[in-house]
């Protein structure tokens, strides 16, 4: 091994440790010179251990855009709180709701799994499937009075991916990477369309899907 | 300043519990599994860490931390939590769907002819085209 | 300040019964677990509050233990309930 490849995998493993090394004195309370020397050692074996794969790859953080997310983060995680309470209140079960389908830009099982996380925090929206070989999200939407509501949903799940993939500088995110935030602009890139597919009077069209594996 | 704290920390306190009502009023009132998990996730979140951050605002400034970082570990573990249980909620049949407006999921399952896998995510066998019924287009 | 901490906890108590409740209830073993999730959300929030009115600091450490568990155990629930119907 080089020495540059060396030390880039130091590099790559040091936010890790530097975390780890954090939790350990936070847990401790003291900045006593036994649980500084212990935790870096502890967190320093953690790392080489359990080494984690790079992830990231292209990935440039933009502080200030991770800012804005985490505010967007709270400020959504408030609105949802006030949706869900209005809607448990004032409807209770008579709520509709909606399972929607959310294709996504970004490719990367990180960012995928960030944008299902806010979108579970985002007011109206559960996530309940991943599928991530085709980039999309299942979700469950809640206080749903029309089909405006699921359009707008999804809007807003995909403006949420579009601010993820921006404080991370990602190169599959879509493009305006400008200081100022884009307008919604490029549809969801579709895959290949499929060959008709119908399927004549399916039975289960309207019942969930199960384990036991109808065949093709 | 002493005022003030105290004042911060009832208001934080008082709104996260009544966050925290509400949402067991919706756990208690809404129809399907699914449904009581928007409340079980988000207003039980969001009460939580209202209160943990009232705590901390009155608590000494070294217990901060803690706090901050029981409200980060509930503020990532809830949408996990949630999205598994929404999941097997979806596998096992658990959705009401008389209360659903659309099911784009069960459009894709039919379509595809495929089942959930047993452990992950869909297993498509081949790719798919946009959904005919999308509102999105 | 004493009187604050009451009605907060009173509140946290009546949302712990209502959630309680939906433990009894059931119907499945889902609604279950996320009640269950629930009530640890709310003694969570509950021992915050007491921390706070008793001026006392010896329940942090439960406070990040119970987080963690609160985690783990749902999530293990849940992919017990997956694999069980899967089975049948």
């Amino acid at each position: 091994m080089s020495r540059g490849e060396s030390f880039r995998r130091i590099l790559h493993h040091l936010p890790l440790v530097v975390w780890l090394w954090l939790l350990w004195m936070l847990l401790w309370g003291s900045t006593s010179a036994v649980v500084l020397i212990g935790g870096l050692l502890l967190a320093g074996a953690g790392a080489m251990i359990f080494p984690l794969p790079t992830v990231l790859p292209g990935v440039v953080p933009r502080p200030l855009w991770i800012g804005a997310l985490l505010f967007h983060l709270l400020a959504d995680l408030v609105r949802s709180g006030v949706t869900v309470a209005w809607a448990a209140v004032r409807h209770g079960g008579r709520t509709r709701s909606a399972i929607m389908e959310v294709p996504l830009h970004v490719d990367n099982d990180v960012l995928i799994t960030v944008v299902a996380e806010i979108t579970t925090i985002a007011p109206g929206t559960v996530v309940i499937e991943i599928d991530r070989r085709r980039r999309r999200l299942y979700v469950h939407t809640l206080p749903v009075r029309d089909l405006r509501t699921i359009v707008r949903r999804k809007k807003e799940t995909q403006d949420l991916e579009r601010r993820v993939a921006r404080s991370v500088g990602h190169r599959h995110g879509p493009p305006g990477r400008g200081p100022r935030p884009d307008p919604p602009s490029d549809p969801p890139p579709d895959p290949p369309p499929d060959p008709p597919f119908d399927p004549p009077s399916d039975p289960t069209g309207g019942t969930p899907p199960d384990h036991r594996g109808r065949r093709r | 300043m002493t005022v003030l704290r105290d004042v911060v920390t009832a208001v934080l306190f008082l709104t996260g519990a009544c966050f925290c009502l509400l949402g067991a009023v919706g756990l208690l009132r809404f129809r399907d599994t699914v449904s009581r998990l928007h409340a079980a996730s988000k207003a039980q979140t969001l009460g939580l860490l209202l209160i943990l951050v009232g705590a901390a605002v009155h608590r000494p400034l070294g217990e901060a931390p803690v706090l901050l970082l029981v409200a980060l570990f509930q503020l990532f573990n809830a949408p996990i939590t949630s999205q598994i249980v929404g999941r097997t909620a979806y596998r096992t049949h658990a959705v009401d769907r008389r209360r659903l407006f659309v099911d784009e999921l069960a459009d894709r399952l039919a379509r595809d002819g495929t089942p959930l896998h047993e452990q992950g995510g869909l297993t498509p066998d081949k790719e798919e085209g946009g959904n005919p019924d999308d509102t999105d287009r | 300040m004493t009187h604050l901490y009451t009605v907060t906890l009173g509140v946290l108590i009546a949302a712990g019964l209502l959630t309680l409740v939906r433990l009894v209830r059931g119907p499945r073993a889902l609604d279950r677990i996320m009640a269950l999730d629930v009530v640890v959300t709310m003694v969570i929030a509950g021992t915050a509050v007491g921390m706070t009115m008793r001026d006392d600091s010896t329940a942090l450490p439960v406070l990040v233990v119970l987080a963690l568990l609160a985690f783990i155990g749902s999530v293990t629930a849940a992919h017990l309930v997956e694999k069980r119907k899967g089975m049948r």
